[in-house]
């Protein structure tokens, strides 16, 4: 088979050069330079988004960062793709954990901490907390900057624990499959949900917790020839678990027409694993008897840290250096510690560097809301491992699509668990291949 | 596709194209005659409607027809050609054959329960003579329904912990649970889009059962036969073109139109269970990002979409009788 590769990087540079003249704006003096930043973050969280660059425009007179909304996470990527391909792109992207490594090679994109450096932005970087900075992190520099950061928790409903003389979640899996059959039999409707976001919590939260190996390679931060290896570990277990507790009435799903969150909201479970960023959901329920912990760990395994998920702004190429320079002006502002904790406070998610949790901290912020430090304990509970520094997979998304793909059959029981998880794997594996072979050298 | 159908009157004239093609072919030297003289004006008239098809099917088509044979990074960064490699990866995938199964069994299924469902419909209002125009109005109420709100409607009805239809079911000791069995997920993606689409069959059924000669009907009333007997012996041999119209136009409905409903109703799910083709091709392309895979099946199914409608043609043009006369 013949392959030819075509380096278009030159025909882009000119593209984008001549494109470009046309539409530098006639600047006069004290006029604002814009800076168009698409998001995908709705509700509650998307006014947030408004909020913060209406602060950030009324703080100085040189830019102006006009917030658009574009869709879920995977519309804007999209969005972000046909934009860059007609030399139309924002200068900044809000992209989810799973497209890192997309973004990372796709030449389109300028690091955060050259652009940072280039235009006298002193960020100190080793203030981002590990779990943000380690999984943001080539070559020892932060290459987008961390937005919103999050990791699952157990939400529980305190009521129904109690209908069944119980008092919190147990610690371990093995003890609250105990618990909940007790509740199940004290007539509580179900034990959990399963959230939308299931093989975030369930299989890859649970192999850094459970310091089992996900893939070859350091879990692929050593290269782009990692090879899963979850059909060897605890994942085919925890897909055996959901399938039992499924048949045992101890899980329901949601289905579409109606959320997760509701289910859990509406006091139809006992307990429901999801995202930090449900906070904002759980809190506006009315007379719900909720709180949180850790999310369970293996029986006699030492917990490790959870890993995170959400998302990065990244500041895409093909801008002036004017631009460019407005764009990081307004990242220097985001990674300020009081932009970091009030964006901690007003929507859940992680503080982003150890200054702004302490800030929180010292402010008295997690006394009346323990459940919001709760994220930041887990993600640094215990020692770390290189199992439990993250994932760095090419074609994340498609390599997971695959592999709950796989999964639902298993629940479903086309296929035995195992069975699945090896077609899983071999699925993911071909996938990783494709990307290895397009992105030769360049990781 | 012609869905501009007027109500009004007995609406004759949506049979008598088909009545006619066959007798103009003889008769084609006297459409020239009246045609234009020279070639400009018919050019510019002409000129929008391919400005459109370049624009929006063939500039597509071909960029389509190049990304089926490369490997290539979203943001085009480099393109890989490969080749027929990312077909013989579509070919031997299981999850593209199942894809491909889906189809079949989803539109089948949809194709016969709207023509059934709206022939009946067609022929109970056929013989209503109070409040026909109320009858037809509400029968037609779905088709002007958004397929995702319809979608989302019918999602929420059959929803397992939530659903008003789905508590029936259970109750009546059905374990309903679309989000888990697939099976299921068919049957209510099959559902939801024959809903939607049983309004189209019946307006064209009703059109073609009121231009079946009342004469013949009468005559045959006359003679004894019941309106079931009158049903099968003359108005069905009769309207079968325009039957046959609509089993293409199902069929093609089926296979390219209803990614909206099933994105709303079951998001391809679960396990890919209702993921047909035309919803493999937007998951892979605008979900996972792999454009040439995505390139690869569009391609697959463009010709699987000219050879079905060639074999329809050839099969089923030949036993349709198109000349009421015989």
């Amino acid at each position: 088979m013949s392959s030819t590769v075509m380096t278009r990087r030159a025909a882009l540079a000119a593209g984008a050069g001549l494109l470009a003249a046309p539409f530098l704006p006639a600047r006069a003096q004290g006029q604002r330079r814009e800076v168009r930043f698409w998001h995908a973050m709705t509700g509650v969280v998307g006014e947030r988004v408004e909020e913060l660059c209406r602060r950030f425009n009324e703080s100085q007179a040189q830019v102006t960062v006009t917030a658009v909304y574009r869709g879920t996470y995977d519309e804007l990527i999209n969005a972000t793709v046909a934009a860059y391909r007609t030399r139309t792109q924002p200068q900044l992207v809000q992209i989810y954990e799973r497209g890192f490594m997309t973004m990372l090679l796709s030449n389109a994109i300028v690091p955060v901490h050259e652009l940072m450096a280039a235009n006298g932005h002193r960020v100190d970087w080793s203030d981002f907390i590990k779990p943000i900075a380690g999984f943001y992190t080539w070559r020892n520099q932060l290459q987008a900057m961390p937005f919103n950061s999050s990791t699952p928790i157990l939400f529980y409903n305190k009521a129904m624990f109690q209908r069944a003389g119980l008092e919190k979640p147990a610690a371990t899996w093995q003890e609250l499959e105990e618990q909940l059959r007790r509740m199940k039999a004290a007539g509580v409707p179900a034990g959990t949900v399963m959230a939308g976001d299931y093989h975030w919590s369930w299989f890859e939260n649970y192999s850094a917790i459970n310091d089992m190996p996900y893939a070859t390679r350091n879990n692929g931060f050593d290269g782009l020839d990692a090879e899963f290896v979850y059909n060897r570990t605890g994942v085919v277990g925890q897909v055996a678990r959901m399938k039992r507790w499924l048949d045992d009435g101890l899980m329901v799903m949601a289905g579409q027409g109606f959320s997760p969150e509701s289910v859990f909201t509406s006091g139809r479970a006992a307990t429901y694993i999801a995202s930090t960023a449900a906070h904002a959901g759980v809190m506006a329920a009315r007379d719900l008897p909720w709180d949180a912990t850790y999310l369970p760990h293996e029986e006699g395994k030492d917990p490790r840290n959870s890993t995170i998920g959400g998302a990065v702004l990244w500041a895409l190429r093909g801008h002036s250096d004017a631009d460019n320079g407005a764009t990081a002006q307004f990242l220097a502002y985001l990674a300020k510690p009081e932009t970091q904790v009030w964006w901690h406070k007003a929507t859940g998610y992680v503080p982003a560097t150890n200054t702004a949790y302490q800030m929180a901290k010292s402010e008295g912020w997690y006394r009346e809301r323990p459940t919001q430090e709760l994220a930041v304990l887990q993600l640094s509970r215990g020692t770390p491992t290189a199992n439990s520094l993250g994932f760095r997979f090419g074609n994340f998304t498609q390599t997971m699509m695959a592999q709950r793909e796989e999964a639902e059959r298993a629940f479903a029981g086309q296929k035995a668990p195992q069975a699945a998880m090896d077609d899983a794997v071999s699925r993911g594996n071909e996938i990783l291949r494709r990307f290895e072979r397009l992105n030769q050298g360049r990781y | 596709m012609s869905e501009a159908v007027t109500l009004s009157g007995p609406a004759r004239g949506r049979l008598a194209p088909f009545r006619r093609q066959t007798r103009r072919v003889a008769s084609r030297a006297g459409v020239k005659a009246s045609g234009f003289e020279g070639q400009l004006l018919p050019l510019l008239l002409l000129a929008p409607q391919l400005l459109i098809l370049l624009l929006f099917f063939f500039i597509p088509a071909v960029r389509v027809l190049v990304q089926a044979f490369t490997l290539q990074d979203p943001f085009g960064q480099d393109i890989i050609f490969v080749g027929l490699e990312n077909i013989q990866a579509l070919l031997r995938s299981a999850e593209y054959h199942a894809s491909a199964w889906a189809s079949v069994v989803f539109t089948l299924a949809s194709t016969v329960l709207t023509l059934v469902v709206g022939l009946v419909l067609a022929f109970a209002t056929d013989r209503v003579v109070r409040l026909r125009g109320g009858y037809r109005t509400v029968l037609l109420v779905p088709y002007a329904i958004a397929p995702a709100i319809a979608g989302i409607l019918w999602a929420f009805l059959f929803n397992p912990v939530v659903g008003p239809a789905a508590f029936l079911l259970h109750a009546l000791g059905i374990p309903w649970n679309p989000t888990r069995v697939g099976n299921h997920a068919m049957v209510l993606v099959v559902l939801a889009a024959s809903w939607k689409h049983v309004c189209y069959n019946y307006i064209f059924l009703l059109a073609a059962l009121a231009a079946v000669p009342r004469t013949v009907m009468e005559a045959a009333a006359v003679d004894g036969a019941s309106p079931l007997r009158r049903f099968f012996a003359i108005q069905l041999p009769m309207i079968t073109p325009t039957i046959f119209f609509l089993v293409v136009m199902n069929v093609v409905h089926g296979l390219f139109e209803t990614f909206a409903i099933i994105d709303a109703t079951t998001r391809g799910g679960p396990a890919a269970a209702t993921s047909i083709l035309v919803y493999k091709v937007y998951v892979d392309g605008f979900v996972n990002l792999d454009l040439g895979g995505s390139a690869a099946q569009s391609l697959l199914l463009m010709v699987f979409a000219m050879i079905l409608t060639f074999i329809q043609f050839r099969a089923i043009d030949r036993r349709v009788s198109y000349d009421l006369g015989q």
